[in-house]
C-alpha cells in the first residue's frame, strides 16, 4: 500500500505562553514537537505497512525545523518525506496549507490511503484532514479508532468514535483519507538504528511554486485572522496557599467543614 | 431576508442538545445581522424536523430513507441543496463527532469559509467574529470568513439551549441524493466494563500528569479508596493504557456528576469538563497555573500532585 502521513510540528502544549501585540505567540520560550494526533497516525500507517508491504510517505508543511519531526518519523519506520516549505503557505489558513498538501500528494500518484491526526493541538480546528479528502475526492472518515484491510487492500472496515463510548462500524473503499484519535495504537519510539538511518533518508524540499499551488497567503485564505488573547474566566477556583503539606491540610479541612462533601 | 441555518443532529432518532445551543446562537446571530433563524433536518421522515419546529421559526426537511443514520456524503449533498434552494447567509453546525466528519466539506460545497470549534459569534460592523479556543483551551483565536456565506461549528456548551414553546413552519426541500462512499455496518459499546462510575458519590480522576501507570495507582487509585469513592481518567489515561477505558471522563467516555469530584494532572480540555462539570464541587490539582481546569473548579492547589495527594492522605488521617 502507499500510504501517506500527514505531520504537523506543534508547541508543547505545557510550555509557557507569552503573546506578542495581539496576534502571535512568541515562539522563542517555545519547545516544538510531532502533533500527537499525528504521531499515533504515524503508527498505524506502519503497521499496514508491516501487514501489506509498499510505503509510508511523510509530507509536512512549515518552517525549517519541522524536518526535525519528519526525521522523527522516519526515524519511527517511515520511508521518506515532502517538506513542503513555503512562508507564503504558513501565512494562510487551513484551506491554504490543505491546498498546499493535496498538490504535494497529487504529485506523487496511486496513493491509497492518506492518514493525519484528527486536529492539531494548536489550532484545534480539525478541518485539514477533511480538506483534503474532498479536495482529493477521497472518501473519508474521521475519529478512526480502529482499521481493517482486507486482503485486496482496496477495502477497508473502519470503526468512527462517537460520543459516550460508542463506535461506528463502517465499510469503505480505498482511495480514502483517515483522521485519526488518539488512542487507537501506541506509537513506537524510535531505536537508535531508525536514527540513525532517518538522517539518510529522502526529503524533497518544495516551494508553492513547485508544486502549482493556487491559493497561498493571507490572499488565498478563505477565513480572516483577527486576534489572539488569553481567555478571561468569569469563575477562578480559591486557590490554596502554601507548600504542599499545608495547602493539603487546608484543603481537608475545608472539603469537610466549608464545602461538606466529605 | 436572509438566514442563519442550524443542521440538526440526532442519533438514534433523538435531537441533540447541541441542536438547541445552535438554535440560540442562530438567534443571536441573526438579530445582530437583521437576519433570520432556521434549521435544516435531514432524517428518514419528518417527526424531528417537527420537533425542531418548537425551537426556531423555519425548519427545512429533507426527508429519505438514505438519511435514517447521518452520512457524510449526503449529509453535504442535503446541505448544498437547502442552501442554493433559500436565501442562506451562515451555516451552523455542532463541533461535535458527526459535525467536524462534515462541515468541512459542506463548506467547500457551498463556497464558504469556515471557522470550527468556536465558542462566541459577536456581530461586529456586519461582520461576525468567532472566538474559539486553540492551544489546548490555553490561548483564544478570534477570526472572521472571507466569502458571502459562512460556516462555523460551535462546542458543546457554547450557548445555552434554546427553550421550545415556538411554532415553526416545516418546508420540505426534495434532493436527490447519490449513494454514500461509505456504509454502516453497526454500532457498537465498547466501554463495556465492570464498574459504572456515573453514580458514584466521589471521584478521584488522574490525567496526563499522573505520568506512568504505577504512579497513577499509586497516587489516583489510593487517594479514591481512602474517600471511599471511585477512580477515573482523563483520555490520556486510558490511550496509554494505565486504567480501563470505562473509567475515562468526557464526551467520548463517561458523564459523572458526583458530590466530589478530585482532578489532578488534568489540565481541563474540554472534552474532559463536557463530562465533569456537573461535579457539586471540583478540586484541581496542577503544576500549570495556567491550565484551565481551575477555570471550573471550586479549590485549586499549583503544586506537584506527587507531594499533594500523599500530604492529603496525611490529613484525612
Amino acid at each position: 500500500m502507499k500510504i501517506v502521513v500527514l505531520v504537523k510540528e506543534v508547541p508543547d502544549m505545557e510550555s509557557k505562553f507569552k503573546i506578542v501585540g495581539d496576534a502571535k505567540i512568541d515562539e522563542s520560550q517555545i519547545a516544538f514537537k510531532m502533533n500527537d494526533f499525528d504521531e499515533y497516525a504515524v503508527e498505524a500507517a506502519l503497521q499496514l505497512k508491516e501487514k501489506f508491504g509498499g510505503e509510508v510517505v511523510i509530507v509536512s508543511s512549515g518552517p525549517d525545523r519541522v524536518t526535525k519531526e519528519v526525521r522523527q518519523a522516519f526515524a519511527m519506520g517511515a520511508d521518506w518525506g515532502i517538506h513542503v516549505s513555503d512562508p507564503q503557505i504558513d501565512e494562510g489558513d487551513n484551506f491554504v496549507v490543505a491546498g498546499a498538501l493535496v498538490k504535494a500528494i497529487e504529485s506523487l500518484g496511486g496513493v491509497d490511503l492518506v492518514m493525519t491526526g484528527v486536529q492539531a493541538e494548536d489550532d484545534q480546528a480539525a478541518l485539514t484532514g477533511v480538506f483534503v479528502a474532498d479536495m482529493l475526492n477521497f472518501s473519508h472518515c474521521t475519529n478512526v479508532v480502529k482499521i481493517e484491510v482486507g486482503a485486496d487492500q482496496k477495502s477497508l472496515t473502519i470503526n468512527r468514535e462517537l460520543e459516550g463510548g460508542l463506535n461506528e462500524v463502517l465499510e469503505m473503499a480505498t482511495p480514502a483519507v483517515l483522521t485519526i484519535q488518539s488512542g487507537i495504537n501506541q506509537p513506537r519510539y524510535p531505536t537508535l538504528p531508525g536514527i540513525m538511518k532517518a538522517k539518510k533518508k529522502r526529503l524533497d524540499l518544495k516551494k508553492a511554486a513547485d508544486l502549482g499551488v493556487g491559493a497561498i497567503g493571507e490572499a488565498g485564505s478563505k477565513t480572516k485572522f483577527h486576534k489572539i488573547f488569553f481567555p478571561v474566566s468569569e469563575h477562578k477556583a480559591e486557590i490554596i496557599q502554601g507548600d504542599a503539606k499545608a495547602a493539603a491540610k487546608t484543603l481537608v479541612d475545608k472539603l469537610r467543614n466549608e464545602a461538606k462533601v466529605i | 431576508m436572509a438566514r442563519i441555518l442550524v443542521i440538526a443532529e440526532q442519533r438514534n432518532g433523538k435531537l441533540s442538545e447541541a441542536t438547541l445551543e445552535l438554535c440560540k446562537a442562530a438567534k443571536e446571530i441573526a438579530s445582530g445581522l437583521g437576519a433570520t433563524p432556521a434549521a435544516a433536518v435531514f432524517y428518514k421522515d419528518d417527526s424531528i424536523a417537527k420537533e425542531v419546529a418548537n425551537y426556531i421559526p423555519e425548519v427545512f426537511a429533507v426527508v429519505d430513507a438514505k438519511l435514517a443514520s447521518y452520512d457524510a456524503d449526503l449529509f453535504v449533498q442535503a446541505v448544498k441543496a437547502v442552501v442554493e434552494a433559500q436565501d442562506v447567509k451562515g451555516v451552523l453546525i455542532p463541533h461535535s463527532y458527526d459535525g467536524v466528519d462534515y462541515a468541512g466539506k459542506a463548506a467547500l460545497a457551498i463556497g464558504a469559509g469556515i471557522v470550527s470549534n468556536c465558542n462566541k459569534a459577536a456581530v461586529e460592523g456586519g461582520t461576525v467574529v468567532f472566538t474559539r479556543n486553540t492551544y489546548n483551551g490555553k490561548i483564544q483565536e478570534q477570526r472572521s470568513v472571507k466569502t458571502d456565506k459562512f460556516v462555523a461549528t460551535f462546542e458543546k456548551g457554547a450557548y445555552d439551549k434554546e427553550a421550545a414553546g415556538g411554532a415553526g413552519s416545516v418546508t420540505a426541500v426534495s434532493v436527490s441524493l447519490t449513494d454514500s462512499r461509505r456504509k454502516i455496518k453497526e454500532v457498537i459499546a465498547t466501554m463495556a466494563g465492570s464498574v459504572d462510575i456515573s453514580q458514584a458519590k466521589i471521584i478521584v480522576s488522574g490525567g496526563r500528569g499522573t505520568k506512568e501507570k504505577d504512579k497513577y495507582n499509586d497516587v489516583i487509585v489510593n487517594l479514591a479508596k481512602k474517600l471511599g469513592g471511585e477512580y477515573g481518567a482523563s483520555r490520556p489515561v486510558v490511550d496509554a493504557g494505565w486504567t480501563d477505558a470505562a473509567r475515562q471522563v468526557g464526551q467520548s467516555g463517561k458523564t459523572v456528576v458526583p458530590v466530589l469530584y478530585v482532578a489532578a494532572g488534568i489540565s481541563g480540555a474540554i472534552q474532559h469538563v463536557a463530562g465533569m462539570k456537573g461535579s457539586q464541587c471540583i478540586v484541581a490539582i496542577n503544576k500549570d497555573p495556567e491550565a484551565p481546569i481551575f477555570n471550573i473548579a471550586t479549590y485549586g492547589i499549583v503544586g506537584d500532585l506527587f507531594e499533594v495527594i500523599p500530604a492529603m492522605m496525611e490529613a484525612l488521617g
